[in-house]
């Protein structure tokens, strides 16, 4: 029996567009296992981005819970949503996820730094990982200096550096060429597989679906389909 | 150091748009070297006016008569001098004090008569610094042992047909209302940079006006104090008043001369005025440049929101960056202001050629101005310029600080 790590119970999502009621989610209901790679796919507009932001503490449901971990969101605070995100949840965008000024090394260790852990212990965790991201001698490149595939990989990297309960990727493949998708998402299954991280994903991509271990399809806010492999 | 280091963070952000960095920079030291020079050349003129008024007038502060201001006879006059003048002298800031009688005379030569105002001072005791106010001197200024000396304004001497060793009659009225003269020899003609004070100044020995006002040994219309700053006046005025016993007051050079210090008051409220105006413009830069920065930065916000800043933190990252814009543009604004400070403080501009078109020096209050802009700034009004930027920049920063820490990561990051 997998461990559950999140729930969305019965929930809904309703954004005003002036008149219109745009329904985002109506009813979602899903259970996230810890160390699985979910992958989230489904027509535009069907819900996945606004399921992450969800699960990330970005957003809150109109209807329903959300929980991570055990705990409900909607009962924490601001000042909790801020801590959860920096020590629970590791994120990765499309694209431009790393702040421009700062190198890779500096991107990376950055929600360490956050969480105040000691310079000289970021140090040898972040090297560590950045090597094991094929990113070694990249460490003092700024972002502009650096490929769409190496950026996410630093991404990747800044996610995973506090070992988060899970790393959330909203089509973290969509702004590069297929190769590079490619590997991300070697990078991604490898973590999942040696380190147990827990990966939940949305995309478009066939060929990035093929590696999830677990594929939700949405269709207009709610799941349709929940395969295993 | 644990946490991100925001300092470093704020200045390398502050360097991500070159130009609009460097045209704000720009911007503040430019406002910085405006409020600067505006300001140094007030303060020094102001102080150069305040310093020869004062040497004119009697002093920075003056010891009265109560009733000398209302109308000042020479039957308001204040006694024991010798005794006032040694506590005076005694007090800190004090440069000199000396005893003056001062009033209205008629000075008459052979080919007329005309109303002029005397001061008889003491030549044993008035220095350079004491009489400051005289320049182009003809002649040998009084002396202790010369009992029957007098110093005339230049035009004075030319309107009466005077020249040095010429003889003058001075008439006054005395302090019971007789009509008193004296006889009295040029020695030498003076000049202030007021032409009307050069048409009325007689300057003479104070023992031979005693004398013939029929003033006691110890009497004098005024002790004049000299103070090494003007802007002290006020603490010494007390001082001196606590020494006084009887008959006499201590006043400022302003309180004895209104009529300059409201000249000055609203000259000071020109200055403040111009330097709100630049401050308002820098601030106005400021604000742009930050602003427009943290709208451009909308996404980068919401992803630090996201992965764990708070948003203090994220406002606090941009009231560093105002802080780094202030720091370097008060730093550029220095490099820039003070050779050029130091030059103009060595090489006072000459605008005596704008001035001669009128034909006349320019004089306030009977108190003439050096057709010369020099400068010279009050450290005090160096801060305060310095205090007041970097609070209008950190002011400026506080809105668009505030508005990136209200970034909403779902919209921002949204927005690719
Ligand atoms: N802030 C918002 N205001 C109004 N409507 C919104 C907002 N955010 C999302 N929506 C709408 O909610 C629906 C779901 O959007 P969502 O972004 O979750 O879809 P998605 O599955 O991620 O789509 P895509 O594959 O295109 O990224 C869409 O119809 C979208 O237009
Ligand atoms: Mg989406």
């Amino acid at each position: 029996m997998p461990k559950t790590l999140a729930t969305f119970q019965n929930v809904t999502k309703t954004y005003k567009q002036g008149a219109v009621d745009v329904h985002a989610l109506r009813g979602l209901d899903l259970e996230i296992h810890a160390g699985e790679l979910t992958a989230l796919v489904g027509p535009s507009g069907s819900g996945k981005t606004t399921a992450l932001n969800m699960l990330g503490a970005l957003d809150v449901p109109t209807t329903g819970r959300v929980t991570l971990e055990g705990t409900d969101l909607s009962t924490l605070s601001r000042k909790q949503l801020s801590a959860l995100r920096r020590d629970r949840i590791g994120f990765v965008f499309q694209a431009y996820n790393l702040i421009p000024v700062l190198t890779a090394y500096e991107n990376a260790e950055s929600v360490l730094a956050l969480q105040g852990v000691a310079p000289a212990e970021r140090r040898q965790r972040v090297y560590a990982l950045l090597e094991e991201m094929g990113l070694k001698g990249m460490e003092d490149r700024r972002p502009d200096q650096l490929s769409g595939g190496q950026q996410q990989r630093v991404a990747i990297a800044r996610a995973i550096a506090a070992n988060p309960a899970v790393v959330l990727a909203d089509e973290p493949t969509a702004n590069v060429d297929s190769e590079t998708a490619e590997m991300l998402l070697d990078i991604m299954q490898r973590l999942n597989r040696e380190r147990g991280v827990t990966f939940v994903f949305s995309t478009h991509d066939p060929r990035v679906v093929a590696h999830a271990q677990r594929v939700v399809r949405l269709v207009d806010g709610k799941v349709q389909s929940d395969e295993r492999k | 150091m644990t946490g991100p280091n925001l300092v470093r963070l704020a200045w390398r952000n502050l360097w991500r748009n070159t130009r609009r960095t460097l045209l704000t920079l720009v911007a503040i030291s430019f406002g910085l070297l405006m409020a600067v020079l505006f300001t140094a050349l007030q303060d020094r003129s102001f102080s150069d006016m305040i310093d020869l008024a004062a040497r004119l007038h009697g002093g920075h502060v003056v010891v009265q008569h109560p009733e000398y201001l209302d109308s000042p006879t020479l039957d308001r006059s204040v006694q024991d001098a010798p005794a006032k003048l040694a506590a005076i002298r005694a007090l800190p800031g004090v440069q000199a004090a000396v005893p003056r009688i001062t009033g209205n005379v008629m000075v008459a030569s052979a080919r007329g008569s005309y109303g002029a105002l005397f001061i008889a001072y003491d030549p044993a005791l008035e220095s350079p610094t004491t009489l400051s106010f005289l320049e182009g001197v003809q002649g040998d200024m009084l002396d202790s042992a010369d009992g029957d000396g007098v110093v005339l304004g230049t035009r004075l001497a030319k309107n009466l047909g005077v020249g040095i060793g010429d003889k003058v009659v001075y008439t006054a009225t005395d302090s019971t209302g007789e009509i008193v003269s004296g006889l009295a020899r040029l020695r030498a003609t003076v000049g202030t940079g007021a032409p009307s004070l050069d048409g009325a100044l007689v300057l003479l020995p104070i023992e031979s006006v005693r004398r013939v006002l029929g003033y006691t040994p110890g009497e004098v219309t005024r002790i004049a104090v000299f103070i090494d700053d003007s802007r002290n006046s006020p603490r010494v005025r007390d001082a001196v008043n606590a020494t006084l016993t009887d008959g006499a007051v201590a006043l400022t050079w302003d309180e004895v001369q209104p009529e300059l210090n409201g000249f000055i008051a609203m000259k000071v409220g020109g200055a403040r005025f111009m330097e709100l105006v630049i401050l308002i413009l820098v601030s106005a830069s400021i604000f742009n440049t930050l602003f427009v920065s943290v709208m451009e930065r909308t996404r980068e916000f919401g992803i630090m929101l996201a992965i764990g800043w708070t948003p203090r933190q994220v406002s606090g990252l941009i009231v560093l960056e105002s802080v780094w814009l202030a720091i370097s543009g008060i730093v550029l604004g220095a490099a820039l202001t003070t050779p050029l400070y130091l030059y103009l403080k060595s090489h006072p501009i000459d605008v005596s050629a704008q001035f001669a078109a009128d034909g006349a020096p320019m004089e306030i209050a009977g108190v003439g101005i050096a057709p010369v802009l020099q400068v010279g700034i009050f450290p005090e009004s160096v801060v305060v310029i310095v205090c007041a930027i970097v609070l209008a920049t950190l002011l400026s920063g506080l809105y668009p600080a505030w508005r990136a820490g209200r970034t909403v990561p779902v919209e921002s990051i949204r927005l690719v």
